[in-house]
């Protein structure tokens, strides 16, 4: 059975972009614009990573990360951000929320689906 | 710079904003404010003189007392009361000149700051509004574009897929089949032209067991000829022996009946087996020719049959060259698509750019509103803190390009995606 990943970008077109890179590599891809809006996706869902941005409207992603590591479901999902952040204070935000890799924009397919890879659990 | 420098060149800016025309209000009203902001920051606030009346009349009561102190110097004259007249008259001139030249300043400050106020409502919104709606357009365009670019890729990727199959097990498949069942039925043609050679090797068998029934027949015949002659022989012998030979001879008659009736006998089998001789004759014959004209299809329907496979080789071959081609060719595709979706991620990267400008745009309306009220309020002008606002947008940047605009050095450009796979990624 495929596994499910969840972007969480304000950018329309980066969410196809990941997208795209995830289901050619056989992934099933859940979609959020926001952090709110990932939120409220993820109830009765079975999400086995999730990929998202740092500076967004309504809810920016360290507090996402913050919320979803609250949820009892979601508590040992990895999550990766993938954002355009480089200081290092962030990072460590990032980190301190709960999150499991810091990848930096613009990404190329492979290198994202070698992060994947690495901490999706077969 | 005295602060009278200062106000004079609000007011000279100010007042080249008010005479340009309503195309250039905006143009001309951000060149006064961009005349003030690039001024030397004041320190502190600047207030104007106030008009009244006590402070501003001191050159009156100043030329007053000159006034008084002449006509107390010169006596009761008519010359001194005329002097102490003139300079009462001089100094309330002068105290109305001042007077109305600091109304004058005062109200082109506060119709400098009313014309900021405006500037902040009037136009910054609509600067912001087309930013946002630039950059709303370009994700809304690049967006489609993914979307198209996806599709693609996606086609591609089923077309691939489609002739994978269609290649490799599919055509070479196909081939392989058809060169067997073809390759069957020459088989079964052998097969059937080895049976009608072992038919015919019979038939030449059959040929031989009739040469040796014309001999038995012919044997038969020669029996029945000297058994005859041994009957004639017994009939004389019997003739000899008088009336004790008659029943000889009737037995010797029987006996001469019975060789006659084999030979006629032996002379029936001699022309039934050459009757059968000649149809095994007709029959090798036939089968021969028979077997010739086998051999000859067989030949025939081998090299059809090898013409056809050799020709169905070629298009298949051709087909997978062609499917391999396209393939590459395809795949290259793929690469180059993917890498133009790589390239569009530009679009977050500018779309974050013009956010951040557009919130900071967006918080000087009301900077400039608090200068206003605090200049309604105090008749101060109060400066809008340009350090600041600039501190409020270079918090905002997430980008280290963003840094470097701000900081004022050569442009950098756009980074590139990691090359290699986790590259840039930090494992927490």
């Amino acid at each position: 059975m495929a596994k499910t990943i969840m972007i969480v970008d304000d950018s329309a077109s980066l969410r196809q972009v990941v997208g795209i890179s995830l289901r050619s590599a056989g992934y099933d891809v859940l979609e959020g614009s926001d952090g709110a809006d990932a939120l409220k996706k993820l109830t009765g869902q079975k999400v086995h990573l999730i990929i998202s941005d740092v500076n967004m409207p309504n809810m920016d992603g360290i507090s996402m990360v913050k919320e979803i590591k609250k949820l009892p479901a979601y508590k040992f999902t990895p999550i990766v951000m993938l954002t355009t952040e480089s200081a290092d204070g962030k990072k460590a935000e990032g980190q301190a929320a709960g999150a499991k890799a810091w990848m930096l924009k613009p990404f190329n397919p492979p290198q994202l689906l070698a992060v994947v890879q690495k901490l999706v659990l077969p | 710079m005295h602060p009278e420098g200062v106000r004079f060149r609000i007011i000279e800016g100010h007042r080249r904003a008010e005479q340009s025309d309503a195309n250039d209000q905006g143009f001309r009203t951000s060149a006064a404010l961009s005349q003030v902001e690039n001024l030397p920051m004041p320190t502190t606030t600047h207030a104007f003189p106030d008009s009244t009346p006590l402070l501003p009349r001191w050159q009156t009561t100043a030329f007053a007392l000159a006034a008084g102190v002449t006509t107390v110097a010169c006596g009761r004259g008519l010359s001194s009361a005329i002097a102490a007249s003139a300079m009462l008259v001089a100094g309330a001139w002068l105290d109305r000149r001042r007077q109305g030249r600091d109304e004058r300043a005062r109200q082109a400050s506060a119709a400098f700051v009313a014309s900021t106020d405006r500037l902040g409502h009037d136009v910054l919104p609509v600067w912001a509004a087309h930013i946002e709606n630039s950059r709303q357009q370009m994700e809304t365009a690049v967006a489609a574009l993914t979307q198209r670019f996806a599709g693609i890729v996606d086609r591609l990727d089923q077309t691939l897929r489609a002739s994978g199959q269609g290649d490799d097990k599919g055509l070479s498949a196909a081939f392989a089949h058809s060169n067997d069942e073809l390759r069957g039925v020459l088989d079964s043609l052998k097969d059937a032209m080895a049976s009608n050679a072992a038919m015919h090797t019979e038939v030449q068998n059959l040929s031989r067991f009739v040469a040796e029934l014309q001999q038995m027949a012919a044997e038969v015949a020669d029996i029945a000829q000297q058994t005859n002659l041994l009957a004639i022989n017994a009939a004389i012998e019997a003739a000899h022996a008088g009336v004790e030979g008659r029943g000889f001879a009737v037995l010797a008659q029987e006996v001469r009946k019975l060789s006659a009736l084999s030979g006629a006998t032996g002379q029936r089998m001699a022309d039934k087996v050459g009757v059968i001789g000649e149809a095994i004759r007709v029959a090798r014959d036939a089968a021969q020719a028979s077997a010739r004209r086998e051999a000859a299809s067989a030949l025939a329907s081998e090299g059809a049959i090898n013409g056809v496979l050799d020709r169905f080789r070629g298009v298949t071959q051709a087909m997978e060259a062609s499917t391999a081609e396209l393939k590459q060719e395809s795949a290259g595709i793929q690469v180059e698509i993917v890498e133009a979706l790589v390239q569009l991620q530009f679009q977050d990267r500018v779309s974050q750019r013009m956010t951040h400008v557009r919130h900071n745009i967006e918080r000087l309306p009301d900077l400039l509103s608090a200068s206003r009220r605090s200049f309604d309020a105090s008749g101060a002008l109060a400066p809008v803190d340009a350090e600041a606002l600039l501190g409020e947008l270079e918090g905002s940047y997430a980008m280290a390009d963003e840094r470097a605009t701000h900081a004022g050095g050569a442009p950098m450009a756009a980074p590139q995606a990691a090359a290699a796979p986790l590259e840039e990624v930090t494992f927490f």
